[in-house]
């Protein structure tokens, strides 16, 4: 035991500790808080404070309650939250053009140089109420965003000033306009999945996805390091104080525990951009609307433990298989036609899963769900999906152990004969040999 | 075979004689078909006694992109020993080898010399009773070889066990105490060095030529005085025939005016005796067994 730690610690570090690992392993956190950051401000007219001149041109003072509706208008959700608008109203009185053109002359300049300026200049005129008809001139009118809430927002005025002309009670109109907001939840069985459906999918989707993702990228690892052994000669000294099962399983868990570790510097740098969205919304100067939108699926605690489970056994078992293919082969050209084989397995989980997400109680899914090698693909999704019974999670938990040892103790017993047949590729039958010898 | 506890083992035979498969059955990284290697008297493979084997490999090999300490470290470790110790002593191996400078560089940045003595080092860093040295010598200079030769001495001085091939027979002569030549996969002669010696038998004789050495060709070729000879152009050695008397030959040398630097009679040499045994079919039977 002792010895298979001192391989797995040595794996673990001689991988950790190349600059591919420490790039790759920063670079993606990196790339998840850009993708949260950036279009948030490629949009960012909408998330901060503009400043909006009023024109009005009308003969009921319209400006008034427009700017009302717009200063009460907050960012983001918090009581904190700035106002959307720093607004002020121009009476146009008779000279509708030269007001507007004045305020035209210091609209769009950039914001440090020019604090006292509009991004924005409204015109309001009687028409505006009696036909809906206004306009807007400003340095943001690219952000379709900003615009349509812009002009959400004057219907609304619209809607109550009319309505109020016609003597209704401006309380009433108020209540009346409260817009409706309606939650989804996916029921599956007569049972509550506590998701909404648009969720449940792109939860099934995205474990799958990065389950497959990342035994395509480490497991091959395993293989890798399994081949490159054998050419380094270094085995035949390690074939002397350490067993074929020990070398073998220290490499699978050592290379495997580095793809986990990245793998948790990932996942967490997700959990941290998705819990401290408004911090990071802060530093980015934007709203945590806006940050909001980047769509990162949050999990239930207990399906987020079944699926790291699962993700990490899955990730083993192939790192297994892959040692086992790396052990008959002496290249990394020979191991590509073995290595289609292993990725025939992963498809078929991967795809499994969408025909699962249909009917995740059915045959298939409870099959599929005792095969080691698609378990992890399929049984994170049943269990988000339907109430999966504990006899049968512990029974597929089981046999995926057991898979892992088998298949480590398959790549032992070809790798011992292996080791030492350089240059030449076994053939099938050979190989049953090695395994029985 | 049996390789007694305590002094230097030579394992000795001609290129493909199956000395590297030897070791590897002791080592238990080959499975014998017939027969059985026994260590330590106990029925447990090498595996298990790995803790008191150290062990040379042929083929080099370490890891490249390791740190050296770490690598010695590493080796320590499958051999059982606890992190803390496996430094100090790896450390101090580096230093003994006169490579401790370079304890903290990459292996790939190493000379294939220095890689060499970091191997060696990582097989005796835990102490073993039995230390199995494959070709220990070959690719060093003649420094560094003696360096190593110094530490298996001092190993068996202590009371330990070494056992190392080769194919050069001179260190073999000067370093064992046993030895066994082995050829075609069969034991040719084994025993102590002396035994060997006594067993080959005959009187020998090593000459060593100044001038006139054409003049001692006849006598060299008479069969009835001279049974067989090895000529190294300035000197020669060679097996008297039975019955004959080196003083006879000695005086018809001199009769005859060769130049003489060295008369000695000697025991045979063990590259004598080597090429006596083995060299006569061992090229023969290479080409039968390429056929």
């Amino acid at each position: 035991m002792k010895k298979i730690l001192a391989v797995i610690r040595r794996e673990f570090v001689a991988r950790v500790r190349t600059r591919a690992f420490v790039i790759s392993t920063i670079l993606l956190p990196v790339f998840i808080v850009l993708m949260a950051v950036l279009p948030g401000l490629m949009m960012s007219g909408a998330d901060h404070t503009s400043r909006v001149a009023i024109v009005d041109g009308s003969s009921m003072d319209l400006g008034r309650p427009v700017s009302q509706a717009m200063q009460a208008e907050k960012l983001g959700d918090g009581p904190a939250a700035g106002a959307s608008y720093r607004v002020q109203v121009f009476r146009a009185g008779g000279d509708l053009t030269s007001v507007r053109d004045g305020l035209i002359a210091k609209t769009g300049f950039s914001k440090d140089r020019h604090g006292d300026r509009w991004d924005g200049v409204l015109v309001l005129t009687d028409a505006t109420l009696t036909s809906g008809k206004l306009a807007y001139y400003g340095s943001n009118v690219g952000s379709l965003q900003s615009m349509s809430k812009l002009q959400r927002l004057v219907s609304n005025v619209l809607a109550g000033v009319r309505l109020g002309k016609s003597g209704v009670d401006p309380a009433l109109v108020r209540r009346a306009m409260t817009a409706a907001d309606m939650s989804t939840t996916k029921v599956s069985d007569g049972k509550l999945t506590g998701q909404s459906g648009e969720d449940s999918f792109l939860i099934a989707y995205f474990m799958g996805f990065i389950l497959y993702i990342s035994i395509l990228l480490y497991g091959q690892q395993t293989m890798t390091s399994v081949i490159e052994e054998k050419t380094s000669r270094i085995m035949e000294v390690l074939t002397s104080s350490l067993t074929p099962f020990q070398m073998l399983l220290g490499k699978v868990l050592g290379v495997g525990s580095a793809g986990l570790t990245q793998m948790a510097i990932w996942g967490g740098s997700v959990f941290l951009v998705s819990s401290q969205r408004a911090q990071l919304a802060g530093l980015f100067g934007m709203s945590a609307d806006a940050v909001g939108k980047f769509p990162i699926p949050t999990m239930a605690p207990g399906l987020l433990a079944v699926f790291l489970i699962y993700f990490a056994l899955g990730f083993l078992l192939y790192g297994a298989l892959y040692a086992a293919i790396g052990a008959m082969c002496n290249t990394i050209q020979e191991t590509q036609q073995y290595a289609s084989f292993v990725t025939i397995f992963i498809l078929v989980g991967f795809f499994a899963v969408f025909s699962l997400i249909k009917d995740p109680a059915g045959s298939l899914g409870v099959t599929m769900s005792y095969i080691p090698f698609f378990a992890p693909f399929t049984m994170p999704v049943r269990w988000s999906l339907t109430s999966v019974p504990p006899l049968q999670l512990a029974a597929s938990l089981g046999l995926m152990v057991v898979a892992l040892l088998a298949c480590v103790w398959l790549a032992a017993r070809i790798y011992r004969t292996g080791i030492l047949m350089y240059g030449k590729k076994p053939s099938w039958r050979e190989l049953l040999r090695w395994i029985r010898a | 075979m049996e390789i007694a506890a305590g002094g230097i083992f030579g394992l000795l035979g001609p290129n493909g004689a199956g000395k590297t498969t030897t070791i590897r059955l002791i080592m238990g990284i080959l499975e014998p078909d017939l027969g059985k290697v026994v260590l330590f008297g106990s029925g447990h493979g090498s595996r298990r006694l790995s803790q008191r084997i150290g062990y040379l490999p042929e083929e080099r090999g370490l890891y490249k992109k390791m740190k050296v300490l770490d690598h010695l470290i590493f080796l320590g470790e499958t051999k059982g020993i606890g992190r803390a110790d496996a430094r100090r002593r790896a450390q101090a191996w580096l230093d003994r080898l006169g490579v401790g400078d370079w304890a903290l560089k990459k292996v790939e940045d190493l000379s294939k010399g220095m890689q060499q003595k970091v191997q060696f080092a990582g097989a005796l860093l835990h102490e073993p009773e039995l230390v199995i040295l494959d070709e220990p010598f070959s690719g060093l200079d003649p420094v560094n070889a003696q360096v190593m030769k110094d530490i298996v001495v001092a190993i068996a001085a202590e009371g330990r066990t070494v056992l190392f091939s080769t194919h050069v027979m001179e260190q073999a002569e000067r370093m064992c105490d046993r030895i066994a030549i082995i050829a075609r996969g069969e034991t040719v002669v084994s025993g102590t060095l002396a035994q060997v010696k006594a067993d080959f038998g005959g009187r020998h004789v090593a000459l060593g030529f100044t001038h006139d050495k054409a003049r001692a060709e006849r006598i060299l070729a008479d069969r009835a005085l001279v049974a067989r000879i090895d000529d190294y152009g300035a000197s020669a050695e060679l097996q008297m025939a039975d019955g004959a008397d080196p003083g006879q030959l000695l005086a018809s040398l001199v009769g005859e005016g060769v130049g003489l630097r060295r008369f000695e009679v000697v025991e045979p040499s063990l590259h004598a005796i080597f090429i006596a045994r083995v060299g006569a079919d061992a090229a023969t039977a290479h080409a039968g067994e390429a056929a």
